[in-house]
């Protein structure tokens, strides 16, 4: 079952913890978004394996963007 | 009113074990930066002679004083590092706080005897006058330990005249008087001068056996007229005269006892003058808590040791405020006002040792799509918008009207700029908020979370708030700022490096400047900086919050000058609809 990682909101990605293959818990930071000089964290929703990474750190994203998929 | 306020709704949750993992440098960082505080505490504890050459002579310190008066762990320490002047001697060398005293609340202060003798120092006034303030905000009574030398003479310029200068206090006393605020005083040692006027201002005046209070010392009365100078023949003739003096100090306890009956009591032991002032305080006006309490006293189901794990010490990361909330107030439980409006500032009623407070903080984080209404852009929390504005005005409104006390929670960068925010009313909407804190007359506390900075600072309750902010609190993580220093550096120098541009000129220079104007904001906001010159009137471990909010609920309910019955109260069903 995978579950995918959306950004919250539009910004920056300035940390991106993960990769594709990375094991995560539940609530690790996955990575940051910064907008409006503020850096919001995205956190993994369950534990499980970071199968795909779709951006990467520097990259804009719109609220919404499809960022990692975990399984 | 019982079904609104024995059990309101749940706040707050229980850390989750990633929340525990990735908090876990914060949390060092905060244990750490907290250490450092201690040390500088300890720095104005041990200021002047050590504890053991005034126990040699027969005398307890100030801080032996305060821990024999006041009742065991309810000590509130304020103004602790407060030294707004830079003296040398790291203190305004006064000692006050907040604690009760035969079980009631009290303000309470002190002169450090260990400080050449409890002398007037630079910036001690301005103490002072805080916790008169304090004193007069709360309603309950000052208890003062007097043993004060009169003025560091070589500094008298700084601190003697002045409309804010050391006789101010003497005036306020008189204030707290004149509004039926008992001023208790225990008095120790050679109070000459000013140390008179220190002893004799207050209500009760209970005296140690050797204590004396005069208008002019031994000193003074040994002086001469000027006379151009000094020469040895003169210099011989004072150490005669100061002798004399010396051992007879005028307006001992033979005069002020026995002739004037300016001292109510005197005392053969220290301890029996302190014993006396816990004896008067049982017979202090005082409601009992069951009087004014909600509900039973409850502990929060959370610990308070997760709050150095939420709070962060970035000021650049976000959390949940309503985590840290629920670890402050009585079994995590609240009453949010308008949760669907204004989403970037909480609003809500809570319990706190049993007594019904109000409580406002910035939320942290996005605050969703389409908020706020009037912009395009995102709107992130700590942030002030339109509708969070309209929400504080509503909610203090109704405070006032309830005779809720109000605790204040701010992390705040400040409110919305631009174009938008202007057709947004946020100029107006943010004066309003003034408006609406000084039409009530609330007693109300400030916990300086994180940020302060901007008019937010002004608008939450801050201590520019003179008549409603009792005090104001600051953690290590918190920053006091009118911006962020880069942001300064970039309304300051922009024009500037246009200019030079435009010139042809080398900007390296302007940048250099722009840098250490940015240093400077950082180095001009820590957490000791504003506790040094006045911007919080405590730095205080995250774990102690409560404490504080405790002394506050129940010295706000001691006495009030004004009640709401509870089941006249219109604030709880408005909530409930």
């Amino acid at each position: 079952m995978s579950e995918e990682i959306l950004a919250p909101l539009a910004g920056k990605i300035v940390k991106l913890h993960v990769e594709a293959g990375t094991v995560v818990e539940e609530d690790e930071e996955i990575l940051v978004i910064e907008a409006m000089k503020m850096e919001t964290p995205v956190f993994a929703p369950c534990d499980g394996t970071i199968v795909q990474v779709k951006l990467k750190e520097g990259d804009e994203v719109e609220e919404d963007d499809l960022i990692a998929v975990i399984e | 009113m019982r079904p609104y306020f024995t059990t309101m709704d749940p706040l707050g949750r229980e850390l989750k074990k990633g929340e525990i993992k990735r908090t876990q440098v914060n949390l060092e960082a905060v244990l750490a930066a907290e250490e450092e505080i201690l040390g500088a505490v300890e720095t104005v504890r041990n200021a002047g002679f050590s504890t053991e050459k005034i126990n040699a002579r027969g005398q307890m310190t100030v801080w032996q004083r305060l821990d024999y008066l006041v009742d065991e762990g309810t000590w509130c320490p304020l103004h602790t590092l407060y030294n707004p002047c830079d003296n040398p001697e790291q203190t305004t060398n006064v000692i006050d706080g907040i604690g009760r005293i035969s079980g009631r609340w009290a303000v309470v202060i002190g002169f450090d005897n260990k400080v050449m003798a409890g002398a007037w120092l630079p910036g001690q006034s301005e103490n002072i006058l805080r916790v008169t303030d304090l004193a007069k905000r709360l309603n309950i009574p000052l208890v003062w330990l007097v043993n004060c030398s009169g003025a560091k003479l070589p500094d008298q310029e700084k601190f003697y005249a002045n409309r804010r200068g050391a006789g101010t206090p003497f005036f306020r006393h008189a204030e707290l008087n004149q509004m039926g605020i008992p001023v208790l005083a225990g008095i120790y040692g050679t109070n000459p001068a000013g140390g008179g006027y220190q002893s004799i201002s207050p209500t009760v005046l209970f005296a140690h056996k050797d204590c004396n209070i005069a208008v002019g010392g031994a000193g003074i009365v040994s002086g001469m007229a000027p006379q151009g100078g000094f020469n040895v023949e003169m210099a011989e003739a004072l150490v005669d005269r100061a002798r004399d003096h010396t051992a007879k100090p005028p307006g001992s306890v033979r005069v002020h006892y026995d002739e004037t009956g300016f001292f109510k009591y005197v005392f053969d032991e220290e301890e029996g003058v302190l014993d006396g002032l816990k004896e008067y305080m049982k017979a202090i006006p005082a409601y009992d808590p069951k009087f004014f309490r909600v509900a039973e006293a409850a502990d929060s189901p959370f610990s308070p040791d997760d709050i150095p794990r939420l709070l962060p010490m970035d000021q650049k990361s976000v959390y949940s405020f309503d985590q840290v909330l629920a670890r402050l107030v009585d079994g995590g439980e609240h009453m949010e006002f308008r949760k669907e409006y204004g989403p970037e500032v909480y609003t809500g009623l809570c319990k706190v040792d049993g007594f019904l407070v109000a409580c406002i903080g910035n939320r942290q984080g996005y605050l969703g799509k389409g908020y706020p209404e009037y912009a395009d852009y995102p709107g992130i929390g700590g942030k002030l918008y339109r509708q969070g504005l309209i929400k504080m005005n509503e909610f203090v409104t109704l405070c006032g009207r309830d005779r809720i006390p109000i605790i204040w929670f701010q992390d705040t960068s400040g409110i919305d700029v631009g174009d938008e925010a202007e057709k947004a009313e946020l100029l107006g909407l943010g004066q309003s908020l003034i408006y609406s804190i000084q039409q009530t007359d609330l007693p109300m506390m400030l916990a300086v979370l994180r940020k302060g900075s901007a008019a937010a600072h002004y608008v939450l309750g801050g201590p520019t708030a003179n008549r409603h902010n009792a005090f104001t609190l600051g953690t290590v993580a918190s920053e006091i700022y009118v911006m962020h220093g880069e942001t300064a550096a970039v309304a300051t120098y922009a024009r500037r490096l246009v200019k030079e541009k435009e010139a042809g000129n080398d900007l390296q220079p302007v940048v250099d400047k722009m840098n250490d104007l940015a240093q400077s904001y950082h180095e001009k906001s820590r957490p000791l900086f504003c506790a040094r010159t006045g911007l919080v009137d405590e730095l205080v471990a995250m774990t102690d919050l409560r404490k504080y909010m405790k002394a506050f609920a129940g010295s706000a309910y001691q006495n009030p000058k004004s009640i709401c019955p509870l089941h006249q109260m219109i604030l709880p069903r408005i909530i409930k609809g």
